[in-house]
């Protein structure tokens, strides 16, 4: 505890407010088990959290907890977009939780605790204070991935996630240890200091300590090669689930990543430039070819966020503060677009699972299809959805650091991933629908969905409406 | 590198050495095979059987939440040590950490988990 004082605990606020909410419904879980109680206090507390981390941005940065917490732009930016996440996730969870009989306060519990960790991760000045983050995140996505105790696929996908997730938290945990190893410390700007200091030119045992870092967070973010336990978790998970992992997890494994890149190994930008461009082209390729034989739903959405992490990599590759930016757009966006596209999924309810389901929406309820088709349009990256502008800002980004081989590889595999989306628009627009008109969406569902929907028309109607909050550490 | 050559030597000489007695006993030396003398342990145990019997899986539940509250203690004892220096502020987080704690203990109980039957 060095110079703690209690004035650091406000940098901390957001993540107070939902371990507190998290708190009271873990008190009264066996009592609220029938009412929507969970529910509310989730959603109000996420944007209670969601506002006060958005509070007054043009305030100048604050360090806090001996230099280990920090409350700056990048942090805010994050913590508010977390927010936005948990709030979407709890409103797109109403009828899951009922159908599938999950004991709703503690799956709420579980959803406000991930979204701390994650709050935490982002906020971190220190080695230690990501991991710790990013655990809570897993140990709680662990259990919500195998909530639905009766279901054997969900208990298979959620121990394979364990496994994984466990192996690579062992990477990243060895390589902070080699970390500190080579610079004596686990503090951001410190481990930059020493860098800085001594010649590193060619010291293998930093070259591992990155390496591995890198690995373990490839993992959280689920670029290839580390991506194995990704389709499983998703199709395992109830569809909520499987939206609050692709965007939340990855919104925070990758503003982890970007702080990383840029604040801790940023002179070793040359190394990890090779990392990181060999884990794009990798995401980008792989995760849009095995995507096109795919007819689940969630699979099919967990091989498209491959894809997606790989394309918000292109702009952490240099290691510049424009290419920070691009990625932070990217995920912005890539946030409200994936969690649009589940929240159709859950809509729709089982007949949305699968890809057959889609057939003739548009005839039966031409909203639904219309909404679907802008995420569709937003996920390939067709303008004037938000999705082009997020891609259109880190290829950008790639091609002024010099990457164009891996621009080119990117804008080609977009045609791909386009095949893949619209294969879906033609079922829903261009086939007889084969079965019986959905029901209708609970109005929790439908507000998700329309936040959205406006989140990702908005974006891309005026592009540079991120560009001032949008700023890397 | 040359003082690790002893070494090197010492590693190659001690696993040929038992690799040479291993292959001499189990070529030259005599087989007297009968069914007990087969068996992975020759030491007069019944080497497959069920571990116990059965095991309530109440113990588990209650390991876990021994485990939960030892590590509460753990902290505790650094805190304790060094509580006149970190004053109020100790105080106030050692509060806080023992408040989530309890949580987790109210619910465990809330929940029945702490009941035997």
């Amino acid at each position: 505890m060095i110079g703690a004082t209690l004035s650091d605990l406000g940098l901390l606020v957001p993540e107070l407010i939902l371990v507190g909410m998290a708190s009271m419904l873990v008190l009264a879980a066996r009592r609220i088990q029938r009412a929507p109680v969970a529910v509310v206090g989730t959603v109000l507390a996420a944007l209670a959290a969601t506002l006060v981390a958005g509070w007054d941005l043009s305030g100048g940065a604050r360090t806090g907890f001996g230099g280990m917490i920090t409350l700056d732009g990048y942090s805010q930016f994050f913590k508010v977009l977390i927010g936005v996440t948990l709030a979407l996730a709890a409103l797109l969870s109403v009828r899951s939780v009922d159908r599938d009989q999950v004991p709703r306060a503690e799956y709420h519990v579980l959803l406000l605790l991930a979204s701390t960790g994650m709050m935490l991760a982002v906020s971190a000045l220190d080695l230690l204070v990501v991991y710790l983050g990013l655990e809570l995140m897993t140990i709680c996505s662990y259990i919500l991935v195998g909530i639905r105790v009766e279901r054997p696929t969900s208990n298979e996908a959620a121990t394979k996630y364990f496994l994984l997730s466990s192996f690579a938290s062992a990477l990243l945990l060895y390589g902070i240890s080699l970390t500190y190893g080579v610079t004596g410390t686990t503090d951001f700007s410190a481990i930059a200091l020493a860098l800085s200091e001594q010649d590193t030119g060619s010291n293998p045992l930093l070259l591992a300590a990155i390496g591995l870092v890198a690995a373990g967070l490839a993992f959280k973010v689920s670029a290839v090669p580390f991506h194995a336990w990704v389709p499983d978790a998703y199709q395992g998970a109830s569809a909520p689930v499987a939206a609050f992992l692709a965007a939340g997890s990855k919104a925070a494994g990758l503003a982890v990543l970007g702080r990383v890149c840029v604040v801790a190994f940023g002179s070793e930008a040359h190394v990890l430039s090779v990392f990181l461009a060999g884990l794009a082209a990798l995401s980008i390729v792989v995760g849009s070819f095995i995507a096109l034989s795919q007819t689940d739903m969630k699979r099919l959405l967990a091989y498209s966020s491959i894809t997606h992490v790989g394309y918000a990599l292109l702009g952490l590759m240099a290691g510049t503060s424009e290419g920070v930016s691009a990625t932070m757009t990217y995920a912005f966006f890539y946030v409200f677009m994936t969690i649009g596209t589940f929240g159709v999924i859950i809509a729709l309810g089982e007949r949305g699972e699968h890809l057959n389901g889609y057939q003739g929406l548009a005839s039966q309820r031409p909203g639904t299809a219309m909404l679907m088709l802008i995420f569709l349009l937003s996920l390939t990256g067709i303008p004037p959805t938000a999705g082009f502008v997020a891609k259109f800002v880190v290829i950008m980004s790639a091609v002024r650091e010099g990457f164009v081989v891996l621009a080119v590889l990117a804008v080609a595999c977009s045609v791909v991933t386009a095949f893949i989306y619209m294969r879906v628009a033609v079922l829903m627009y261009m086939k007889e629908p084969q079965e019986t008109a959905p029901s209708r969406f609970p109005v929790a569902v439908s507000a998700a969905l329309a936040v959205a929907a406006l989140v990702t028309v908005i974006g891309g109607i005026s592009p540079g409406i991120l560009a001032p909050w949008a700023v890397s550490p | 590198m040359n003082e690790y050559i002893g070494i090197a030597v010492m590693l190659v000489l001690a696993a040929g050495l038992t690799a040479t007695m291993v292959a001499l006993g189990s070529t030259l030396g005599k087989k007297n095979s009968t069914r007990v003398k087969l068996e992975p342990f020759e030491c007069g145990k019944e080497p497959f059987s069920l571990p116990i019997g059965k095991l309530s899986i109440k113990f588990y539940l209650t390991a876990i939440l021994f485990i939960l509250f030892d590590v509460e203690v753990v902290f505790l004892y650094p805190w304790a040590v060094v509580y006149r220096t970190l004053g109020i502020l100790g105080l106030v987080e050692m509060g806080v950490f023992l408040g989530i704690l309890m949580v987790g203990y109210v619910y465990a109980w809330d929940i029945g988990a702490l009941d035997w039957e």
